[in-house]
């Protein structure tokens, strides 16, 4: 579906994309994982067509991607990042707008609009203005607007930003009932947990590149180790960081210390050093590896700075 | 206090980041000030050049004086002869010389007749034709010319008083009579027979200087001014007639040009990219924009239009064609004028300042506000650059003179021709993609 081939975006005083290059299959949840700043955005505005790149190519299906070939975008949908929404309008009339720009059939429109509406729950407020929305119905709203043409290629810049866990469900069991039905996805976000859930395959993107890809599995599996240990902050372990230091490399992330374990880890032997030492069991926790260690262990960086 | 402090502050910061906004913000009254300064700043010396045609066909010796005496003040540039279409300069003659104050080449003519001054008379008799397309330079052109040639028949009158009594009683006598006419003037007005100085034929502006109120008003009676309004005659108000056209530019180019940064604004919510991700280009949406600030701004003109003609009995419907005609030239003109500002400004605030300091300074040198023709000549030379100048002198023909369209096709033509290349020049920066 997509083949990003050596893609690289300067600005003029940033490189926002670094020689990229990616695939995305035909029905695919891909999921574009990075912190702020990576280059995320700057991707999806290639992939659109709104910017032209400075180097590499980019084709979407079996067209190729740039700022003058409108026949491109006729079957994405894009979700930007910001609420593209006229505030002073209502919900349905801003459907209606942005519907218009698709010469979609009149009934077919108005079916659709209410369809997308109902799904994220906003039919009952589409005559009020937008202005009069909440932070998370605009986000609802914003994502529905990149629906109404049913492209079979959807991408969604960080559409979640700002929604409560509930509607964020809902917004996740509509995107996945979209891909089931056969849509490919792109999302970016930084919450690694949305990565988790929703997406079949994930790149990690920072500065610029691709640091890794793969399905889920092949990512974790990129950890030396099975389990992630983190020791909770206190008076009691901060003394003890040489100690932790003996069984892996340790990173001072805000609260707590995240051990990464060494070759020759024991999990018995750790901790029974540590009670030895004094440390209460009941400030380390074990947990599944998770992206978020992988980025950490990849970049030595917390995913959320 | 202290947070109403750290407010200001607040509001400074942000002015003081668009340098652009900012420097707009001290510029445009600067700049404004400097045009005004000029063209009313020496107050003494008042506007200069303003076109009068002329044509003397008299033989009289003050004749040639009062030709000498116009063409040597600094107000009036006097304009002698016409050019006909083969590009001759022709001179004129009675008839085509109203011809072309009719036509709005200028404001006012003077003739000085065949029998504008005869041995036999005392009076002087002249002719003096205008077109009242602009009451300020109407006031100023016959206020100078009064003064001029009053300032000229004191000379005149004693010459041929003083001509007349040497032919009937001979040199010596005659000379004897000057002495006595004198000492009747000096006892008659009340002045020292030692400060009467008959002018001599060779010192003519000498003579301005030095009539005496008094006399001038006694002369008065002596002078036959015959003056006749060429155009306008039959206008119900004349006053909203000549100024709707500047008002209508102004509303215009105000609301054209806040429409035109409502681009910014898009941009700025993402919708811009939004547009952009569905298939449209950049071209269509300027396209678009372009076509709705258009008819935006024909609307606008068209009510302002018909309500000028119920309130004030603007008279719209002789000449609808030629109206509507400079109606759509003007709004593209004035359309144009929006976008430039959009293409070629990085923020809203950039783009709002710019085009407050250009609606003013076009409105001002353009001759929205005052005449043209008060203005010192490079200014006069710019307000042929502006769209309110062609726009309002278009309006003045439609409305004041009652020009067929074919009088206004070179307005019509500047019009278009200012929004080609504007246009042009803001979708080749639009195509840069500076502003999306
Ligand atoms: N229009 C622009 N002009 C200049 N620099 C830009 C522009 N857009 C993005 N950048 C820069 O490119 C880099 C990548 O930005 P991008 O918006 O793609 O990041 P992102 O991954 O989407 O971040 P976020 O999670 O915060 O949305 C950043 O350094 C940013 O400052
Ligand atoms: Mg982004």
């Amino acid at each position: 579906m997509i083949r990003i081939n050596d893609v690289t975006k300067k600005f003029p005083t940033v490189t926002a994309l670094q020689n990229i290059s990616l695939t995305v299959a035909d029905g695919e949840f891909f999921g574009l994982l990075g912190p702020n700043g990576a280059g995320k955005s700057t991707l999806m505005n290639l992939l659109i067509g709104y910017l032209d790149p400075d180097g590499g190519e980019i084709t979407v299906g079996d067209d190729k991607v740039t700022r003058d070939n409108l026949e491109a975008r006729k079957n994405i949908g894009l979700v930007p990042q910001s609420l593209a929404l006229y505030d002073d309008i209502s919900a349905q009339e801003n459907l209606e707008i942005f519907g218009s720009f698709y010469h979609i059939e009149k009934r077919t429109l108005r079916h659709r609009i209410e369809e997308r509406l109902r799904a994220v729950e906003l039919y009952d407020r589409r005559k009020d203005r937008v202005s009069t929305f909440s932070g998370g119905m605009k986000r609802r709203l914003n994502l529905i607007a990149s629906l109404l043409h049913d492209p079979s290629l959807l991408l969604c810049d960080e559409p979640t930003v700002g929604v409560d866990p509930q509607s964020r469900n809902a917004i996740f069991d509509y995107l996945e009932m979209l891909n089931c039905a056969g849509k490919t996805i792109v999302y970016t976000t930084h919450y690694m947990e949305e990565a988790e859930r929703l997406c079949t395959r994930i790149a990690i993107i920072d500065s610029g590149t691709i640091i890794t890809e793969g399905t889920l599995d092949d990512l974790l599996a990129k950890l030396s180790y099975e389990e992630s240990i983190s020791i909770i902050k206190n008076s009691s372990t901060i003394g003890k960081l040489e100690l932790f230091r003996q069984f892996g490399t340790v990173i001072d992330d805000d609260d707590r210390f995240e051990l990464k374990p060494n070759g020759t880890f024991r999990l018995s032997s750790f901790f029974k050093s540590v009670e030895e030492q004094g440390v209460s069991t009941r400030f380390i926790e074990m947990s599944k590896p998770t992206l978020e260690a992988l980025f950490l262990n990849l970049t030595g960086r917390s995913l959320r700075d | 206090m202290k947070t109403v402090l750290a407010l200001i502050t607040k509001e400074y910061k942000l002015f003081l980041s668009d340098r652009v906004a900012m420097g707009l913000t001290f510029l445009i009254p600067i700049f404004l000030i400097a045009i005004w300064g000029s063209i009313f700043g020496s107050a003494d010396s008042g506007p200069e050049h303003l076109g009068l045609a002329f044509l003397n066909a008299s033989s009289a010796p003050i004749g040639r004086n009062i030709e000498k005496v116009l063409d040597t003040t600094r107000t009036f540039r006097l304009v002698k002869s016409y050019q006909d279409e083969r590009g001759n300069q022709i001179p004129f003659d009675t008839v085509t010389i109203k011809d072309y104050v009719r036509k709005g080449n200028a404001s006012a003519a003077l003739v000085i007749p065949p029998d504008a001054y005869t041995d036999t008379s005392i009076g002087l008799k002249l002719k003096f034709y205008y077109d009242p397309k602009n009451e300020m330079e109407m006031r100023i052109i016959q206020g100078v010319l009064t003064q001029t040639i009053m300032s000229q028949l004191p000379g005149a009158f004693i010459e041929g008083m003083q001509r007349k009594a040497v032919r009937f009683l001979g040199l010596d006598s005659g000379t004897a009579f000057n002495t006595g006419i004198k000492s009747l003037v000096s006892r008659y007005f009340n002045i020292d027979t030692g400060k009467i100085v008959f002018p001599s034929l060779t010192d003519t502006t000498a003579a301005s200087s030095r009539e005496s109120k008094g006399g001038r008003d006694f002369f008065k009676n002596v002078l036959d001014f015959e003056s006749e309004q060429l155009v306008g005659k039959n206008i119900a108000n004349p006053m909203a007639t000549r100024s709707v056209g500047g008002w209508a530019m102004m509303f215009l180019m105000f609301t054209l040009t806040a429409s035109s940064v409502s681009l910014f604004e898009e941009k700025q919510s993402g919708v811009v990219l939004r547009i952009l991700a569905s298939p449209i280009s950049r071209v269509q949406i300027l396209w678009s924009k372009y076509l709705y600030n258009m008819s935006l701004g024909f609307v606008q003109l068209t009510v302002l239009f018909v309500f000028g003609s119920i309130l004030f009995k603007i008279d719209v419907l002789s000449n609808l064609a030629g109206l509507i005609l400079l109606l759509v030239a003007a709004s593209m003109a004035c359309t144009s004028f929006g976008m430039l500002l959009s293409a070629v400004s990085k923020t809203q605030s950039q783009a709002r300042g710019l085009g407050t300091f250009l609606i003013l300074a076009m409105s001002s040198i353009g001759g929205a506000w005052f005449p043209t023709s008060f203005m010192p000549g490079f200014i006069q030379a710019f307000s042929k650059l502006t769209l309110v100048y062609w726009s309002m002198d278009g309006f003045l023909q439609v409305l004041w003179r009652g020009a067929p369209v074919v009088d206004i096709l070179p307005n019509l033509g500047v019009l278009v021709g200012i929004a080609a290349v504007i246009t042009s020049v803001s979708v080749l920066q639009f195509k840069k993609g500076h502003v999306f």
